[in-house]
């Protein structure tokens, strides 16, 4: 069989089979990898024009004149649930997840390749179902808090209908992950020799094997709710509605997780290379993502402190949420120390993992304030909440994706970007990313709440300031993602299998990677972070 | 297209490129266990809610579980075990390669399946025509007790959803029945039967739970 | 510090303040200290002329991990604790609070005074007394947040929530209604409006026209239903036992439950036994109240709250007090038919079964011993040791024609011994 293309381009994943049914019915993982990144991004831009929106609407107190009340509440419930069900969550699973997994093990695919096509097409119909429901927009919040979404208008069927099949492409996903990364590893591939990124992608996949049910349930039962008149929550019905709460947040706490740990672990990735030096405390941040994933199934009503629960509960999760925050910081501290006395090289994914450490700092002490009941009475339910939500979720689990997307790219396309136009989008997104939300995190300490249309004219320049940066940020972004995808459809720089020097099995082989990833099933002899002069008496085994 | 699974052996496992046929066996099983974890999370979401409403409507609860009929619920709790355990002979039929016999326990399993849901039909139609129902406009009525009413509803979203699974199950198990047909199976492969009784034995687990709960508490 | 936080006007925001000002130094110490770190290394080791210079293969240091885990758990902990101190206090009113009614519906706040005084989207309190809100939506869950005061809590439409401040200077401050409740969420405002203790006086009784209307209070109407739904039949409101406790004293009194389990008689309580009277029965009364669910708008239950609060100090008429409250017995010194009869009364039996002959819900006991007779089932029965016993501890089981199955059982509430006494005790009764 000849390694090389009709054209005499040497044979990949790319250019072996061509055409568009080539793509459609594929069932190479990183062609799937490749389909879910280019849905995934048509998505965050829509949710983030409706973002830019609401923060026009916002810029100054008082009526814009572009947009109703309701039209505004419709437009933070659909950013709000767009961004979680069609973008971070899938997220970085489901794009980078897909493409590396069985690379960095040493296989050539993943344990279930037909599920993971079919994991693709659910996806694509709770979009679709998604888009439809744009034509009755709902206005519940992403929460879809009862009995207000028992009430209000059309449109939350649909869109919690989505909800709960994009759940099963959450769940076969996170199936397949987990048995791949039992049953599939190179031979010498020992747990304690898998890479960072593998030990947080089996901790995702099992909180959303574990998880992602419940809220399947939840939102059934909402559904049934509002179709057939039974009172599961309504309290007219002699229902309950903190029941649906913690139904509820059982999930979309954990959820959070899912979207955290796997940009951790491109961190833990990124540093590493860049520092050519071995992660400090493998084995801590290796467990620390499991205790995250572990802990995160008992904290989620700490997002109902004040919804009427007991005291005695209240206590309960908020020192249960203390002990999250632990694993949390043994982490930011181990990578800071892989730095020390490493080679550091300061490209686009390093300047990203860097920018990380500040704002998962922000994102993680502002978290404190939260957990702490005495401060949360005061908090819950402001732009505090809003400010911290999107410390962690854009800035940690988007900027973490878009540093994974730099840092591999290479490998996924052969190519190499303009490194200058990066770094343009990288001070763009993270200058604009810091001014749309520290002035939010004031607004929080003068009490302004979350969800409002209309605000006290008090409030005006901070509110002025975080629009100046939301669209400075979304140019960051499109800045970002056009340079990448414009490097990939034409970009002329090869690559090279290793341009970063890094000693992770997916670097060994081809950019772009051949069909079964590696020419010879890879054996492997030494750990992913060999890297430096060896020290006498310490040894990774 | 390369096709992804090709069946050299016609009774060994079908030749998957990217793994051994040891590991294949080995993922299969250990996916449907991740799976059944999740659908027992699934239903696990119902059980609390009705465990929160019984908490508070007991003595309601008990009432309305008498318009329940123990028997037919019986019933169906021993046919699905009796489903189950031809299920569990089928797979030790396959281990052996008598595909005949994979084909007649598993027929025996559909069988007793639709039994099941024809008591399940005849216990539906007879609680419609009492108006026991939530589409029926007295049920909806605000004059009806509401303890009875979340019963109700509970009772409906449960049963139903777990005759939805046993649709799933018998459809599953009808596929692996038309493997069978063709000789499929063996001492080297039979898999597909392995993991199809699984799933059926959950099935049959989430219906004992239920039982008890709906029909016993009276 | 930065003053970005609202004034201080309520007794407990400096020290929700405090805790907020130690995270925030905590906080910032080790952002700047690990971010610094990061960007210090950055710096000073970074590659020079485009070559990797020589890295040690450093792998970690036990005694590091053990320290920056043990050290950020002890902040965890004092963090922890500091806060919910706080919040303990946050949410114990002291036991003299004034006491309002808050009602939140799509889109405004309705308060309503102890005089009956009605006001929409505007609270009036005085300066310097503790004043707590009991708080209900009519439709979906709002929040009632007041920032100055440092306080909030969800108002629901299915249970009363609460919370309290004591204001501590004059002014006028602002409200929100923050949990996201529809169209009107942001116009959803109030004000909390603090002046001197005499002008809330004159405030509160001005008898201006548009609010004598509503000035029949709730107690009013309370007393008014107490007698309409016929709950006056069961309790009584001067302290004597009947079918049911008495209303008098019963605000906030520690009520032992059949279940062993102890409740606060609050507004929860009231009206889950109005709705659903046999979930939370009190110890030595059976399960006999008829449940009004549906029957009674939240506005009534509400009036017959505040009825109910108007008895609490109410005392208790000695003639007919409590027995089982009554001068304590010793036990060892009673013959068993004696023994029995403290049981039957402190267990209640006489809410049923009578002793004079009259058919009541169960059997009377006269003559009760040795009778024959037929079951609910057709089968027959004779009322020996044997019977009486069974009917104690499986009530259920062989109920006598005529009676309906409605007698709790007794399992594990009562000994051999006191079972014995009983049916020596049913025996005597002729």
């Amino acid at each position: 069989m000849s390694t090389a293309t009709a054209t005499g381009e040497k044979k990949n994943y790319l250019n072996e089979h061509t055409g568009i049914w080539s793509w459609i019915y594929t069932l190479d993982h990183k062609r799937i990898g490749i389909m879910y990144t280019v849905t995934l991004f048509m998505f965050f831009f829509t949710a983030g024009i409706f973002a830019l929106l609401m923060r026009y609407e916002l810029m100054h107190a008082g009526p814009s004149g572009l947009m109703t009340p309701d039209q505004y509440n419709q437009l933070f419930t659909l950013h709000g649930a767009i961004m979680v069900f069609l973008f971070i969550v899938p997220g970085i699973p489901a794009t980078l997840g897909n493409f590396l997994i069985p690379l960095m093990i040493g296989a050539k695919d993943v344990a279930f390749p037909r599920l993971n096509l079919l994991s693709y097409y659910i996806y694509v119909a709770g979009a679709i179902m998604a888009l439809v429901a744009l034509s009755s927009p709902v206005d519940t919040g992403w929460t879809f808090y009862t009995p207000y979404s028992i009430q209000t208008g059309q449109g939350v069927v649909l869109m919690t209908g989505a909800a709960f099949v994009l759940g099963f492409s959450s769940i076969l996903t996170g199936l397949n992950f987990v048995v791949t990364i039992h049953k599939l590893r190179a031979p010498g591939m020992t747990w304690m020799r898998l890479p960072l990124f593998i030990w947080a992608a089996y901790a995702t996949a099992a909180i959303q094997v574990l998880a992602t049910p419940v809220v399947g349930i939840n939102l059934f039962l909402l559904i049934i709710e509002r179709t057939m008149g039974i009172g599961i929550f309504d309290p007219k019905l002699g229902g309950d509605p903190v029941l649906f709460q913690h139904l509820f947040w059982f999930y979309s706490h954990p959820v959070v997780y899912i979207m955290i740990l796997p940009a951790f672990g491109i961190i833990a990735e990124i540093i590493p290379v860049f520092s050519q030096k071995p992660i400090f405390g493998y084995k801590a941040v290796a467990f620390a993502s499991l205790a995250i994933a572990l802990i995160g199934f008992f904290v989620w009503a700490h997002h109902m402190f004040l919804s009427g629960i007991s005291d005695t509960s209240a206590a309960f999760f908020s020192i249960i949420t203390f002990a999250v925050a632990i694993p949390t910081a043994v982490k930011v501290f181990n990578w800071v120390s892989t730095m020390y006395r490493g080679s550091i090289r300061l490209d686009t994914p390093m300047l990203y993992a860097i920018s990380f450490i500040f704002i998962f700092m922000v994102a993680g002490t502002t978290g404190i304030y939260l957990a702490t009941l005495g401060v949360d009475i005061f908090y819950h339910d402001t732009y505090f909440v809003v400010a911290h939500f999107h410390y962690t979720m854009q800035g940690g689990a988007v900027i973490g994706m878009i540093a994974g997307l730099h840092f591999w790219f290479p490998k996924m396309s052969g190519k190499m970007y303009s490194e200058t136009t990066a770094k343009i989008a990288f001070i763009l997104i993270f200058v604009g990313f810091n001014m749309t939300f520290v002035p939010q995190f004031v607004l929080g300490m003068h009490g302004m709440p979350r969800r409002y249309f209309d605000y006290p004219p008090e409030f005006e320049s901070l509110h002025f300031a975080s629009t100046i940066g939301a669209f400075a940020n979304g140019l960051g972004y499109a800045l970002a993602i056009l340079n990448l995808a414009y490097t990939a459809l034409f970009g002329k720089t090869k690559a090279g299998r290793n341009p970063y020097n890094s000693l992770s099995l997916e670097w060994q082989t081809d950019s772009p990677p051949i069909h079964d990833n590696f020419e010879v099933t890879p054996i492997v002899t030494d750990w992913t972070y060999g890297y430096g002069e060896p020290i006498k008496g310490q040894s990774h085994h | 297209m390369s096709h992804h699974a090709e069946v050299t052996d016609p009774q060994g496992p079908p030749h998957v490129h990217h793994m051994d046929s040891t590991t294949a066996y080995q993922a299969a099983k250990f996916g449907m266990w991740l799976f059944l974890a999740t659908e027992i999370l699934l239903f696990g979401g119902l059980f609390c809610a009705f465990a929160l409403f019984r908490w508070t409507y007991l003595e309601e609860f008990h009432h309305a579980s008498k318009h329940l009929n123990v028997w037919m619920g019986g019933t169906n709790t021993i046919v699905l075990i009796i489903s189950s355990y031809f299920a569990a002979m089928a797979v030790d039929a396959a281990q052996h390669g008598d595909n005949k016999k994979v084909v007649r326990n598993l027929t025996v399993t559909i069988i007793c399946a639709c039994g099941f849901l024809v008591i399940k039909y005849f216990e539906y139609s007879s609680k419609y025509h009492h108006g026991l129902f939530p589409l029926n406009p007295e049920f909806n009525s605000p004059e009806f007790n509401k303890a009875y009413q979340s019963f109700f509803a509970l009772y409906y979203c449960m049963t139903g959803l777990h005759a939805l699974h046993v649709i799933i199950g018998m459809c599953l198990l009808g596929w692996v029945i038309s493997l069978a047909r063709k000789n499929r199976f063996s001492g080297r492969y039979y898999t597909p039967v392995e993991v199809g009784a699984l799933y059926w034995h959950l099935v049959d687990l989430i219906w004992i739970y239920l039982f008890p709960l709906l029909y016993l508490v009276g | 510090m930065f003053r970005y936080l609202p004034e201080q006007a309520s007794t407990f925001a400096p020290d929700v303040d405090w805790i907020h000002h130690w995270i925030t130094d905590i906080s910032v110490f080790f952002t700047v200290a690990i971010f610094g770190a990061a960007v210090l290394f950055a710096i000073i080791y970074r590659r020079r002329d485009g070559k990797d210079h020589k890295t040690p293969q450093i792998l970690g240091d036990h005694k590091l991990e053990a320290i920056w885990t043990v050290v950020p758990t002890i902040i965890c902990i004092f963090v922890a604790v500091e806060g919910l101190l706080v919040y303990r206090d946050i949410r114990t009113p002291p036991d003299k609070a004034m006491e309002l009614s808050v009602t939140a519906d799509q889109f405004s706040w309705s308060f309503e005074y102890p005089n009956g005084k009605k006001t929409l989207n505007e609270v009036t309190v005085p300066v310097g007394e503790p004043v707590r809100f009991t708080m209900r939506s009519k439709d979906v869950i709002h929040s009632f947040f007041v920032p100055a005061m440092r306080v909030k809590s969800d108002v629901l439409p299915s249970i009363f929530t609460r919370v309290w401040f004591e204001p501590v200077k004059t002014g006028r401050y602002q409200g929100y209604c923050t949990e996201y409740c529809g169209a009107g969420h942001s116009t959803m405002l109030f004000s909390v409006n603090v002046v001197s203790g005499a002008e809330y006086d004159r405030w509160l009784n001005d008898d201006s026209q548009e609010f004598m209307m509503s000035r029949m209070g709730a107690e009013e109407k309370g007393m008014a239903l107490y007698e309409q739904q016929n709950c006056i039949t069961c309790h009584s409101v001067d302290g004597s036992r009947k079918v049911g406790p008495s209303f008098a004293g019963l605000w906030g009194k520690k009520e032992k439950l059949t279940d062993g389990t102890e409740v606060t008689v609050d507004e929860n309580y009231i009206e889950s036994s109005i709705v659903n009277p046999n979930l939370q029965i009190v110890m030595g009364y059976g399960p006999l109240m008829p449940s009004y669910e549906g029957q009674l708008p939240i506005e009534d239950i509400k009036a017959l709250i505040s009825y109910i609060k108007s008895l609490e100090k109410t005392t208790i008429a000695p003639a007919s007090a409590d027995p089982v409250a009554a001068a304590p017995v010793d036990r060892s010194k009673l013959t068993p038919p004696e023994l029995g009869k403290l049981l039957v009364q402190e267990k209640a039996c006489g809410a049923c079964h009578s002793v004079d002959g009259n058919k009541l819900i169960g059997p009377t006991f006269k003559g009760l011993y040795g009778r024959k007779g037929k079951l609910a089932d057709g089968s027959s029965y004779e009322a020996d040791d044997e019977y009486l016993k069974h009917s104690i501890l499986e009530p259920m089981a062989q109920v006598v024609e005529g009676f309906a199955p409605s007698m709790p059982s007794f399992q594990g509430q009562l000994s051999e011994e006191e079972i014995a006494s009983i049916i020596a005790y049913i025996k005597t009764v002729n």
